[in-house]
């Protein structure tokens, strides 16, 4: 006869509301209370927490326990003055608790605690590797959108000049500043350093790095950076790599940057390419090409697999898979696979149920 | 309409049928859109709304950097839709109504966020409100919580918030709080809105719009904290069930 809150709270925990549940069902008393509840707070309402936390992770009704607990802003990590806080966590004035400030599992290293939030913007480190795009340029710096807090900085002194001439940026250099990034632009770089306020330093002054055309931009960000977080680009070795695709598709090249851009691009085969160059040739290779915004002539067979690469990226993220180049080698095959197994109709969509049965087949692939 | 408040006084049911000290359905949903960093849907019985969270990043253009003293700035956009109330209003780009509510939430979440991780940089909260029936202020709050978590913002605790009203026919001693209003109450009867932070009793947002006995208040603030200690419970499953399923992964 009346609305209950409590059968709904039922459906989203189900065993932590079997007490809260018993709670409310109680007859509701027809006198309200007075001032039922102390008005003033201490630190020791915090440890109440950790046994709810224990209720929860104890679950009847299921069979897999996580293997990682969640833990929710506001809830105690540790009491124990032992540990140190790191990032995701906090310690209330006048006390020695460390209280979680996001959700997300627990890390552990040596003495310092901290928690990975679920999802969160990328967080730069040095030595990443990132996809950016110039939102700005400036008089001797371009800003580059790098799905961080703040804009990365590009100065003009950290990039490889064409022709890869060694000399001091001149003012003739910076009148030309849209020469080499303009507006728009995407570009591979990695960031060299830190500044006060978290924001990044970039250059690309490797042959490896620099702007990018002949391909497609895919962002799966929202998990940038994720330290085994699932569903993003995880740091690894190796981080740009080259797909040998069917169909006639050629080689595709696949650069996953750290913060969650992704470009996959037709595989160039130059000079430029070329990785071990010795420094003294350096000059010789970066011709006045690496800046243009040309693209080149790409096969039809060759853009198909592009797209169908993009789409293993976005089945395996959709599901919740990281990516890395294993993954997503493994995903290309077993694309091919579904598309052998299908009758009929071909469709290259990859979402939904077809994209599921890519990455479980992926998967599957890796546990064997 | 008034309420009728006979049959309250015999049968101590409301118009929806609730008791006293029961709060409407609660139906939250987190990481409903996948393009915005952090996401909510929130439903407090017929109030609908849905949140998204954009940033921490670099704020617009000729709007100066941040907050001041190394903070993140938050900005706050609420936007009522047409179809949201009962009858169809066109509203001012301007709303007072609305441009005090996003001042409060602006107020509530520049406390409770740790802003000063993200100097220079803005935290924008859009928020569409689909469905009025009461409660607004407690229901974007709520709603904008999940959505910050969503987003992995970091903030000292939950912010939740809930109304609670007084039964304050005449003078009469006998007045009874009542607990989450909904529109149709909120016309009737005085309701204040509660938003403590976390299980503890820190009261961070407190806001009244009507006039009541001193004698009733405190009734009126113990039962709201109390609701919102219940709304924390609710909002706090939510987020252990999406960080399960987060971590366990939806494949394997």
């Amino acid at each position: 006869m009346s609305m209950r809150v409590g059968k709904e709270e039922v459906k989203e925990g189900e065993s932590e509301s079997e007490d809260v549940n018993e709670s409310e069902r109680l007859p509701a008393p027809p006198k309200p209370p007075r001032q039922t509840h102390p008005t003033t707070t201490n630190s020791h309402d915090y440890d109440s927490t950790s046994d709810i936390d224990m209720d929860i992770d104890e679950p009847t009704h299921s069979v897999k326990r996580a293997r990682k607990s969640v833990v929710t802003p506001g809830e105690l990590v540790t009491s124990d003055p032992q540990w140190m806080r790191g990032h995701g966590t906090y310690i209330p004035p006048s006390t020695t608790s460390i209280l979680s400030t996001v959700a997300g599992t627990v890390l552990k290293t040596n003495k310092l605690l901290s928690v990975t939030p679920l999802r969160a913007r990328y967080t730069p480190e040095i030595g990443d590797l990132v996809v950016g795009r110039i939102v700005e340029v400036q008089a001797r710096r371009w800003k580059v959108d790098v799905a961080a807090a703040l804009l990365a900085a590009l100065p003009l002194s950290a990039i490889n000049l064409p022709g890869g001439i060694l000399r001091k940026r001149t003012a003739v250099d910076e009148l030309n500043i849209r020469t080499f990034f303009t507006e728009g632009d995407l570009l591979v770089a990695e960031v060299q350093a830190l500044f006060q306020d978290g924001s990044a330093g970039l250059h690309t002054r490797s042959l490896k790095y620099g702007k990018l055309r002949n391909g497609y931009f895919l962002s799966v960000s929202g998990t940038g950076g994720s330290r085994g977080r699932k569903g993003g680009v995880a740091r690894s070795r190796r981080q740009v790599f080259t797909l040998t695709t069917a169909n006639g598709g050629g080689e595709v090249d696949v650069i996953l940057g750290v913060n969650g851009y992704i470009w996959i691009s037709k595989h160039v085969n130059s000079a430029q390419g070329n990785k071990d160059i010795s420094i003294t040739k350096l000059e010789e290779q970066v011709s006045l090409g690496v800046y243009s915004s040309q693209n080149e002539e790409i096969a039809p067979a060759t853009r198909r697999e592009i797209a169908r690469v993009t789409g293993v990226i976005r089945a395996l993220v959709e599901n919740g898979v990281g990516v890395d180049e294993d993954m997503v080698v493994r995903g290309y095959e077993a694309c091919q696979e579904v598309d052998l197994e299908e009758e009929g109709e071909r469709s290259d969509w990859l979402g939904g149920e077809k994209g599921r049965r890519v990455v479980e087949l992926a998967m599957g692939a890796m546990v064997t | 309409m008034p309420l009728d408040t006979s049959t309250y006084a015999l049968s101590l049911l409301r118009l929806d049928g609730r008791r006293w000290n029961e709060l409407r359905r609660i139906h939250a949903q987190i990481s409903t859109q996948a393009a915005a960093d952090g996401s909510a849907y929130l439903e407090m019985g017929n109030t609908k709304v849905i949140c998204t969270v954009s940033g921490p990043s670099e704020g617009r253009r000729g709007q100066g950097q941040g907050g001041e003293g190394g903070k993140a700035r938050i900005e706050v956009e609420v936007n009522l839709a047409g179809f949201a109330g009962v009858e169809r209003k066109k509203r001012a780009r301007g709303d007072r109504r609305i441009a005090e509510l996003q001042h409060t939430l602006t107020q509530a979440y520049t406390s409770t966020l740790l802003t000063h991780l993200y100097p220079h940089s803005t935290i924008l909260i859009t928020l569409h409100i689909l469905s009025l029936d009461g409660s607004l202020l407690a229901a974007t709050l709520n709603a904008a919580t999940l959505a910050l978590i969503d987003a992995g913002i970091p903030m000292s605790n939950y912010l939740v918030a809930c109304t609670a009203g007084s039964t304050s026919f005449e003078e009469s001693d006998n007045a009874d709080p009542l607990l989450d209003l909904n529109g149709q109450e909120e016309q009737e009867l005085p309701f204040v809105t509660v938003g403590i932070l976390g299980d503890g009793d820190k009261v961070s947002v407190l806001v009244m719009e009507s006039r009541v006995q001193m004698s009733r208040l405190e009734t009126m603030l113990v039962v709201a904290v109390d609701g919102c200690k219940r709304v924390r419970e609710i909002l706090d499953g939510v987020v252990r069930e999406h960080g399960r399923n987060m971590v366990e992964g939806a494949v394997g």
